[in-house]
């Protein structure tokens, strides 16, 4: 099923998304991530996770929020779905899963 | 930080990311792009983050931003019939509003479109001349030069022998045809006429040109002797409607019976073989000058080559110089002379051939009236230009409001567009009924039929329509911008202002159109004194009441000559071979030079009588004329002209008297010097010239000064003596000074076409301006009205508004002037006599702009003057 695999770097935008937490969209999304992470991040490629996440049905995205700073133009503001929440969760389970059953050095 | 002074993003990263991504996403990548930009300029420096910016900007290159992918909002189509009926709707609607800018602008297009039509038809005429013949690119003139002791003559025509030895001994040559057109007197019982384009040619003519034959068989048709061929007009004049095929008329002074053995439509227009008969050369060669076929240096005809396919021309000419050594090598030993052929291609004839001809076109004229052409459209675009952008403000406000509910500007880009596109279909219809009305005129002015009539010429009415639309797109593309690039918050504050730099371009754009239209005045005044000095210079002859008579010669003349004396207003008759402005006969001469040799030359000759010298009224600058008193005049004298005694070297007239001559048979010295005369054009430089006595076979022109006032009485008295002695020929007649000036005829059409266009070109320049002037007074009304009721006097007031254009065409002249000048001094080098350009025409030309222009802006400045301050000032 569409939806249920998630690639590394669209892991990282959909956490971007739900730190940012309502004020989440391209230009803030990188910048959260480059921050995180520490290297630098294409736009292009945010955007293009943005697009896909939505396609999955993980985000969903409404316009507005105009600012002087980007030049009178509006943001288009994503928001983590049920969905988004509920894979997210997956995968922290998963990766606990795993992470616990790594045998303890003795 | 100064706005202007914010560093910016590279521009062509986000054009092109516009260009490739879909319309919807553009808002948040833009507003992403330039947020991260700015954070960036302020955290890593403007280097990097431009960098960054074209990085992210590509990377935003991918393939679901594509345009491809279906758009969230539905577009609306490219083209909406809705829309583009709305627009032409409101386009109709604002030139029915702005009455008389629409009739400015459609007038002007339309008379430019038409006078660019005009000119079109013009230079296709004459640049396809002859093309019409399907094998036109395999026919060649075979022209001949012949090189005689003292010059080369670059005839363009060739011998009768030559064309056909040609064929026989040249497999290239698929076929030939000579054409020689000659005066002969043609009779149909008592119909009889002097048939000036009388033609013989082969039977091959039909093969090599493609002149339709309606009746008769082409092969044939020209082939026996004594053969006519019709055409349909000269057929009806003799038979009728009467069927001519088989019929029996008379051909020539002895009146040789000949057979109508076909019937052919007219000529076209553009060939260079008109006839109004043609005969058989066959005819010719056996009949009427018999053997002259044989002769090798016998020339007179014109002769065509047909060659065949993919024949290399050169390879070929390398046969002539063995050719004419094998068949006329010992002829030009003996005469001094040696002949070369030319083969010339038959459409390069018309406008490249220097050699005479009897029509030639000229190849400068067809650039002279393109440029022309070219001018008066572009005059017409720039008024159309200038009178949209200047209307502006009054469309800004429209442009606001449309913009404002969501017009995007494209869609404004396409509404002016329509608009001017609509302007010029209205101007291509006016402009198609004018050159439908003009063109007989110009047909008239330019002495060719151009055109019969506009519905034959479907083609170009298609090609002015084209030209229409891409007027109306090109003229309407800047006035488009503009209009759709008003700032809409801006426009409907009602703070709009005429930008500076349109201000400037409307002027840049006036100047330029006078400074044409004050161009072609300066070449339109410095023609017609040309024209004029041409006409009115003394021409060292009298032409005045001389009537020259196509006579007989010999007994026959004299004893009419006799019999002329006796009309009363007759003063004097004298006979001669020509008369200053016919073709000139030129003779081998030897005449004696300062050295005391032979100098030997082919020479122009008159051979005159006793009075020919006395009644043209030439002054002789040393020696005597023909005098019967000296029984040894009629045989052993020659009198010549300065120009020949400088060419033979002589210091003064003087010296030349006494000299020895041989001269076609002729030997004995010379007794006289005239005075040069102009014999030729004002074009061609005076030429050394002889006069000898007359033969008893030549003389056939009489020419008859007239004395008294009642010269139509005598000229019936001498048409009835002439009836009376020769009943079999018609009376032939011409004014010696009409006669001359009709080698002025090409230079007066010229003038008169010239003078046509350039009234145009002012007159749409003012139409533009008058336009504008309109219009800049009426953005002035409330500060006439302030100035007048501070107490301006209307003088002033019409002063201050005159002034502005005024300017303009000063400036006009300073560029229009030294390119005019250079234009003409380079026209004038085709004369050998040539008036000045004088610095009269120069002020004239300006004064004539200028009051021209001035009484087209007084026009509307007078009007805004005279306006009551309290009308003015009192709407708001």
């Amino acid at each position: 099923m569409k939806g249920t695999y998630l690639g590394e770097f669209e892991e990282i935008v959909l956490l971007a998304v739900a730190i940012l937490a309502g004020d989440a969209y391209g230009a803030a999304i990188t910048n959260e991530i480059e921050q995180q992470m520490g290297r630098s991040v294409n736009l292009g490629a945010v955007h293009a996770s943005l697009h896909r996440l939505e396609e999955k049905g993980l985000l969903s995205s409404r316009m507005g929020g105009a600012t002087a700073e980007r030049g009178g133009r509006s943001k288009r503001l994503f928001t983590v779905t049920m969905a988004g929440t509920r894979a997210l969760d997956t995968i922290r389970e998963i990766r606990n899963r795993m992470w616990d059953n790594i045998p303890k050095p003795a | 930080m100064e706005p202007n002074s914010a560093p910016n993003p590279p521009q062509w990263a986000t054009w092109l990311l516009h260009l490739l991504c879909a319309d919807h996403l553009m808002e948040e990548m833009d507003g992403d792009l330039e947020e991260l930009f700015r954070q960036r300029v302020k955290s890593v420096g403007i280097q990097k983050a431009r960098f960054r910016y074209m990085i992210d900007a590509f990377s935003l290159l991918r393939p679901f931003a594509f345009k491809r992918k279906k758009n969230s909002y539905p577009q609306p189509a490219y083209h909406q019939p809705a829309m583009l009926k709305n627009n032409f709707k409101i386009a109709f609607r604002n030139l029915w509003k702005h009455k008389t800018f629409t009739f400015i602008n459609v007038m002007g297009l339309s008379v430019g479109m038409s006078a660019c039509f005009l000119i079109a038809l013009y230079v296709h005429f004459e640049l396809s001349y002859d093309s019409f013949n399907k094998k036109a690119d395999r026919i060649y003139r075979l022209s001949t030069d012949l090189k005689t002791t003292s010059e080369t003559l670059n005839y363009s025509i060739s011998s009768w022998a030559f064309a056909p030895n040609l064929k026989n001994e040249f497999e290239e040559v698929e076929a030939f045809t000579r054409v020689t057109t000659r005066n002969f007197l043609v009779r149909n019982g008592d119909l009889k006429f002097k048939e000036e384009k009388t033609v013989f040619a082969d039977s091959s003519l039909f093969n090599v040109f493609d002149f339709e034959l309606i009746k008769g068989d082409p092969k044939t048709a020209l082939r026996d002797p004594m053969s006519v061929v019709f055409t349909e007009k000269t057929a009806k004049k003799y038979f009728g409607d009467s069927d001519p095929m088989g019929r029996t008329l008379l051909l020539g002074d002895d009146g040789v019976p000949a057979t109508v053995t076909g019937l052919m439509k007219e000529a076209p227009a553009n060939s260079q073989i008109k006839g109004d008969l043609f005969v058989s050369m066959s005819s010719y060669t056996e009949r009427f000058n018999k053997g002259i076929d044989k002769d090798w240096g016998a020339f007179g005809t014109t002769s065509y080559l047909l060659l065949k396919p993919g024949i290399n021309i050169e390879k070929f000419a390398a046969n002539f110089p063995p050719f004419i050594e094998k068949h006329a090598g010992q002829m030009m030993r003996e005469n001094k002379m040696a002949i070369s052929f030319v083969l010339e291609p038959l459409l390069d004839i018309y406008l490249h051939s220097k050699r005479e001809a009897e029509e030639s076109g000229s190849l400068n004229n067809v650039y002279i009236f393109s440029v022309v052409a070219i001018f008066i459209l572009l005059i017409a675009c720039i008024n159309f230009i200038n009178l949209t952008t200047a209307r502006s403000a009054e469309r800004a406000r429209e442009v606001g409001v449309r913009k404002a509910v969501g017009a995007a500007r494209s869609l404004l880009t396409r509404q002016f567009i329509s608009e001017s596109v609509l302007l010029c279909i209205i101007a291509f219809a006016f402009s198609v009924l004018l050159s439908a009305v003009s063109i007989p005129f110009f047909n008239d002015l330019s002495g060719k039929s151009i055109s019969t009539g506009i519905l034959n010429n479907w083609q170009f009415v298609a090609g002015l329509f084209s030209a229409a639309l891409l007027i109306g797109c090109i003229a309407g593309i800047y006035p488009a911008f503009v209009l759709s690039s008003f700032d809409p918050v801006v426009v409907l504050k009602g703070r709009f202002t005429t930008s500076v730099k349109g201000i400037l371009l409307r002027k840049g754009l006036v100047t330029a159109q006078f400074a044409v239209s004050i161009a072609l005045i300066i070449a339109t005044i410095v023609v017609y004194k040309q024209v004029n000095f041409m006409r009115s210079r003394d021409l060292g002859f009298s032409k005045d009441q001389m009537l020259v008579i196509h006579g007989d010669t010999d007994k026959k003349r004299n004893a009419f000559q006799e019999s002329l004396l006796n009309i009363s207003g007759v003063k004097s008759t004298a006979a001669s071979t020509n008369v200053p402005g016919s073709k000139n006969n030129e003779a081998y001469s030897e005449i004696e030079n300062a050295q005391g040799e032979m100098q030997s030359g082919n020479l122009a000759v008159y051979s005159v009588d006793f009075n020919f010298l006395q009644q043209y009224d030439l002054k002789m600058a040393a020696g005597r004329g023909f005098l019967k008193s000296f029984g040894s005049d009629s045989s052993k004298a020659l009198v010549i002209n300065e120009a020949a005694a400088k060419m033979l070297g002589y210091q003064s007239p003087q010296d030349a008297l006494g000299r020895k001559y041989k001269q076609w048979g002729r030997e004995g010295t010379i007794i006289g010097v005239v005075k040069d005369f102009h014999f030729k054009s004002l074009q061609e430089s005076i030429t050394p010239l002889t006069f000898r006595f007359l033969d008893f076979w030549n003389g056939n022109l009489l020419s008859v000064k007239i004395e008294g006032s009642n010269v139509k009485q005598t000229l019936t008295s001498i048409e009835k003596e002439w009836k009376a002695q020769n009943p079999e020929k018609p009376f032939t007649y011409y004014f010696m000074d009409e006669y001359f000036d009709r080698q002025y005829r090409a230079d007066e059409r010229f003038e008169k076409l010239f003078l046509h266009f350039a009234v145009l070109a002012i007159f749409i320049s003012c139409l533009g301006l008058l336009g504008l002037a309109s219009y800049s007074t009426v953005q002035r009304t409330k500060e006439i009205g302030v100035r007048k009721v501070m107490g301006a006097s209307t003088g002033s007031i019409v002063g201050l508004l005159s002034k502005d254009f005024l300017k303009l065409i000063l400036l006009a002249f300073i560029i229009a002037s030294p390119l005019a000048w250079f234009g003409m001094h380079k026209w004038l080098q085709n004369f050998a006599y040539q008036t000045d350009i004088e610095w009269w025409v120069f002020v004239a030309a300006a004064l004539l702009s200028a009051t021209i222009a001035f009484a087209t802006i007084s026009f509307q400045s007078i009007k805004a003057a005279l306006l009551n301050p309290v009308k003015s000032l009192r709407s708001e």
